[in-house]
């Protein structure tokens, strides 16, 4: 074995053609790294002045009928570990309005420095191991067996099982070695930048790394499949191509157009908006009329009926707008865990899944974020018909404490990833005794 | 010893009809024949590569059976070029790797030897060197395993002739040992000057063979338009 690893070591780094692509995923991952951190630490200070603007807004509002009408923002912060994920992710700069107004807005700002921000598909460390990485993978898949002519002389030295299967454990050691480091020693510098990441977060991207290392592995052993199935020929290339954007091109995009043709069957959001509407102004109706019907009614009397109909709204209409939004969510969250088990079908799909969960900028991150908004609406909500109705307060307080409007999206595994793995596992499996049955099948005939 | 006896196979356009015939210790045998096709299926076959229809073939008395290298016998196949094997490995890299899997280095420099080949193409990529150099490595490689018999497929085509005097001289030197070696080619000239036997195949029979010696007195071009045109 340590013949093998010697040798295919020497084979693969000796080569100056696979060093400079080696050299060129290495600089790319460092730089897409580096830019990720700057945007980290960016959003970082834009987080500050985002939230010494709040303060300000806050303390500028002059009534709670304002503060209702303007409500405050809600900012979502990705996990530190999305500076790895930075264009690999589902949602991007996110943030919504909480206010008194019946729709829950999500957007996304395009506002300023934010409009050059948007940089494409791939460009961050994860896209770049997913791109190049696969590339590089098909294609060492592809040299590992050389020639049926290079099978036959090594054949005569040791029996074609022995070389076929110590040749892939020593090329995927080294390999995977490759990539594990550069994980690693960007994940360790950029925590030398100043990034911390808690336990979890470090686990979580230990594990991204390994399904990481899983997949190329896969991609590998497909590219010596390849080979075998194509009978060595030199015109190789276009076969090699082809499974190349197959894989990591066509399957992730008729994955992400099969999710969306899931959603839809879900209803319109305007929709869901305009029913939650069309209840608001039922209950405003039935205020207006009273008014109309008793056009002389005191100020104080006025007011202690809007509190009336506050609480009216609150107990009832407010119930039922939210649990059209919690349906609503509910129905979401049904198209996500369908697209999530529909990821776990093929490696490279469930690898887009995978980063935009490690991320935290995914779809379970958007499920959270929305539960959070939900439940810090319905306490703003209470909040703001308290003081609005019952307190006398001359200055505006504001409902956020500390920095509560920052939604902290955690790094998280998809609940399939053992699953996932699991068919990147067979996969690789399947592809390695076909590939050796087809080979001895070539040679041996 | 290497023996073949009623081998028989058809594929396509070309076949072999009950060839039998025995390469006896320290003896060149060169089977002449004008299709490299059932020289290549003869080669596979013989390294267990390849089933024969029917026929039996044995090394030293011992049967080939299914699909599996025999023991004892060094197969010499016919390289066109390095770029068929793995052209970006350093030679010497390859010549450490084949020595951990038992090959002796000893062996191999001793017929490096003869080929007056210097260290320094170690260092180099397979791509670089040149043909006969990389040839001259492979045969090295393949002389290291001391083995009874030697099949050799039509290994000298394409090169000067500087390399095969040294490739001749290999060869005597194998046949001096004992060695049983069976020469599969298309070459007249070169096997009456190498061989001590000829066997000449047209249309997959066996037609004629001859010692070397005898071939001396006949006229060879006579014999290569009889049997190799």
């Amino acid at each position: 074995m340590l013949a093998f690893l010697h040798f295919e070591g020497r084979r693969i780094f000796g080569d100056k053609k696979i060093l400079i692509f080696l050299v060129f995923i290495s600089l790319f991952s460092a730089y897409f790294a580096w830019s990720g951190l700057n945007e980290h630490q960016q959003f970082q200070a834009e987080k500050k002045i985002f939230l010494k603007f709040e303060k300000e807004k806050t303390s500028q509002i002059l009534n709670y009928m304002q503060y209702g009408a303007f409500g405050f923002r809600l900012l979502y912060e990705a996990s530190p570990l999305n500076l790895f994920f930075i264009n690999s992710s589902v949602l991007q700069n996110v943030e919504s309005n909480i206010d008194s107004l019946e729709a829950i807005k999500v957007e996304s700002s395009f506002k300023g420095k934010r409009l050059f921000l948007k940089r494409g598909y791939f460009k961050d460390f994860a896209g770049i191991s997913f791109v190049f990485g696969s590339l590089f993978m098909l294609y060492l898949g592809h040299l590992a067996l050389v020639s049926p002519a290079y099978l036959r002389f090594m054949t005569s030295r040791m029996s074609l099982k022995k070389y076929y299967g110590l040749t892939s454990v020593a090329r995927l050691f080294w390999l995977d070695l490759f990539f594990s480091l550069l994980g690693l020693g960007l994940f360790l510098l950029v925590q030398l930048r100043g990034v911390v990441f808690s336990g979890a977060e470090k686990t979580v991207f230990l594990l991204y790394l390994l399904f990481l290392v899983i997949m190329l592995d896969f991609i590998y052993l497909l590219g010596q499949l390849t080979t075998v199935l194509v009978n060595f020929r030199k015109v190789f290339f276009l076969s090699f191509f082809i499974v190349w954007f197959i894989c990591i091109f066509l399957l992730p995009e008729m994955s992400r157009i099969s999710v969306f043709n899931q959603s839809l069957a879900l209803e319109s959001a305007e929709k869901v908006n305009l029913e939650k509407f069309r209840t608001l102004m039922d209950l405003e109706k039935k205020f207006h009329d009273y008014l109309k019907v008793n056009p002389a009614t005191p100020l104080d009397q006025i007011r202690q009926m809007q509190k009336k109909f506050a609480v009216q709204f609150i107990n009832s209409s407010y119930l039922l707008n939210t649990s059209l939004e919690t349906k609503y969510l509910r129905d979401v969250e049904k198209v996500i865990t369908g697209h999530e088990r529909q990821s776990v079908i093929f490696p490279t799909t469930f690898y887009h899944f995978l980063t935009g969960e490690a991320s935290g900028n995914g779809y379970y991150g958007y499920l959270d974020f929305m539960d959070y908004i939900m439940k810090l609406r319905n306490r703003f909500m209470q909040f703001y018909l308290a003081k609005r109705y019952e307190s006398n307060d001359t200055v505006v307080e504001s409902f956020v404490k500390s920095d509560e409007n920052i939604f902290r999206a955690r790094s998280r595994l998809p609940k399939t990833f053992w699953l996932g793995m699991l068919t990147a596992v067979i996969y690789s499996a399947v592809f390695w005794v076909l590939g050796y049955w087809l080979v001895r099948r070539q040679l041996f005939q | 010893m290497i023996a073949l006896k009623n081998l028989t196979f058809e594929k396509g356009d070309f076949f072999l009809s009950d060839l039998s015939l025995e390469v006896a210790s320290g003896e060149i045998y060169f089977l002449l024949n004008r299709l490299d096709q059932v020289n290549n299926f003869l080669f596979r076959a013989m390294g267990g590569f390849q089933s024969a229809g029917s026929g039996k073939i044995a090394y030293d008395g011992v049967p080939l059976v299914g699909a599996e290298r025999p023991p004892n016998t060094v197969f010499i196949d016919r390289i066109g070029d390095c770029a068929d094997f793995d052209a970006d490995a350093r030679l010497g890299h390859w010549l450490d790797f084949l020595c951990a899997q038992g090959l002796s280095r000893k062996n191999i420099y001793k017929t490096l030897l003869v080929g007056n080949f210097h260290e320094r193409q170690l260092k180099k990529m397979v791509r670089d060197l040149t043909p006969e150099t990389f040839k001259l490595a492979y045969l090295a490689f393949c002389f290291a395993v001391d083995s009874g018999n030697v099949v050799i497929n039509d290994f000298i085509r394409g090169a000067g002739k500087n390399f095969e005097l040294k490739f001749n001289k290999l060869l005597l030197q194998k046949k001096a040992a004992g060695r049983s070696i069976l020469f599969l080619g298309n070459d007249i000239f070169y096997a009456s000057e190498i061989a001590d036997r000829v066997g000449f195949i047209k249309n997959g029979r066996l037609m004629f063979e001859a010692a070397s010696a005898d071939l001396k007195d006949m006229d060879i071009k006579d014999l290569y338009l009889k049997f190799l045109n």
